[in-house]
């Protein structure tokens, strides 16, 4: 299902050109790629990259840290935590310029959604 | 008052989280999560960076970060480094082959390693006696370099202390281990 999920957002959502979904310590478990990105470079980031939003959150006493944006001078990214009962994953989806941050936003969050209730 | 920034690195395990969580004079910053790797008897792991602060007695004060252990976050690596006064690299001898671990973070930190000073702590000697600290000396005057290497519990404050004290005594006296 993760695999199925990645691909839809890859091939449904402008402007995406990699969805990584990784476990929490920085496996890849499932992705879909356009082009030469390397998936486990990216689920090793996106697992940092969460891990160090939680960081913030905890500090600032915000609750647990959601999502991540990156935005770049082309394109963005945007990291998802999921939490299952029986494990954590990070979703890392790269957009180029093409894409609106609101869609892509939003259809990772569903992905995530799905994710955590599988 | 002075301000440094030590950076504790080297393999998963041997103990990066754990001296700068004995070290730290205020609560730390550490990012663990499970580890999924079951290669490895841990159940968590870095994936971002550790982070603590220490105060010397005479007011000078350290922050030391650490680094996770895996090379898939070695990106963090260079991050992480940059700024800092010293290196430690913590190696654990009960490791299946500590040397080759060792030589993945001189390789890893090489530049900084032309010109940063750099103390070496050994864990888990005493059950696991080899390589012994005479061997880690021998691999690193084959790359042209001397570092002090010390034998340590990371889990006592005071060995963590000794590696900190031993890299500011390097620092204070302008030494960096390359052989010229």
């Amino acid at each position: 299902m993760a695999h199925s999920g990645a691909q839809k957002i890859l091939s449904e959502v402008t402007g995406v050109t990699a969805v990584v979904v990784a476990t929490v310590d920085g496996f890849d478990v499932a992705s879909a790629i356009r082009g030469n990105t390397n998936a486990s470079r990216i689920a090793a980031l996106a697992s940092s990259i969460a891990a160090i939003s939680t960081v913030v959150s905890d500090e600032t006493e915000l609750g647990l840290s959601k999502s991540v944006i990156i935005d770049t001078e082309s394109g963005f990214a945007v990291v998802y935590s999921v939490r299952r009962t029986d494990a954590e994953l990070v979703i890392n989806v790269i957009a180029n310029s093409s894409a609106i941050l609101g869609q892509v936003a939003y259809h990772t969050s569903q992905f995530a959604r799905l994710l955590s209730a599988a | 008052m002075n301000e440094y920034k030590i950076l504790f690195t080297g393999t998963m395990g041997a103990g990066k989280t754990t001296a700068i969580n004995a070290l730290s004079d205020t609560a730390t910053v550490n990012t663990d999560v499970h580890n999924s790797d079951t290669s490895v008897d841990k159940e968590r792991t870095t994936v971002g960076l550790d982070f603590g602060q220490f105060t010397l007695d005479n007011g000078d004060r350290i922050r030391l970060f650490g680094t996770p252990g895996q090379a898939r976050f070695d990106f963090l690596w260079k991050i992480l480094s940059k700024g800092s006064l010293g290196l430690i690299i913590l190696a654990d001898n009960s490791r299946p082959d500590p040397l080759a671990d060792i030589c993945v973070f001189l390789e890893g930190f090489s530049d900084e390693l032309n010109t940063l000073p750099c103390t070496i702590g050994v864990g888990r000697l005493d059950t696991h006696p080899n390589p012994s600290l005479d061997d880690y000396a021998d691999l690193l005057a084959d790359k042209n370099l001397i570092f002090p290497i010390i034998g340590v519990d990371v889990r006592r404050k005071d060995d963590v202390i000794l590696l900190v004290d031993t890299l500011l005594a390097q620092l204070e006296a302008n030494m960096s281990g390359v052989q010229d």
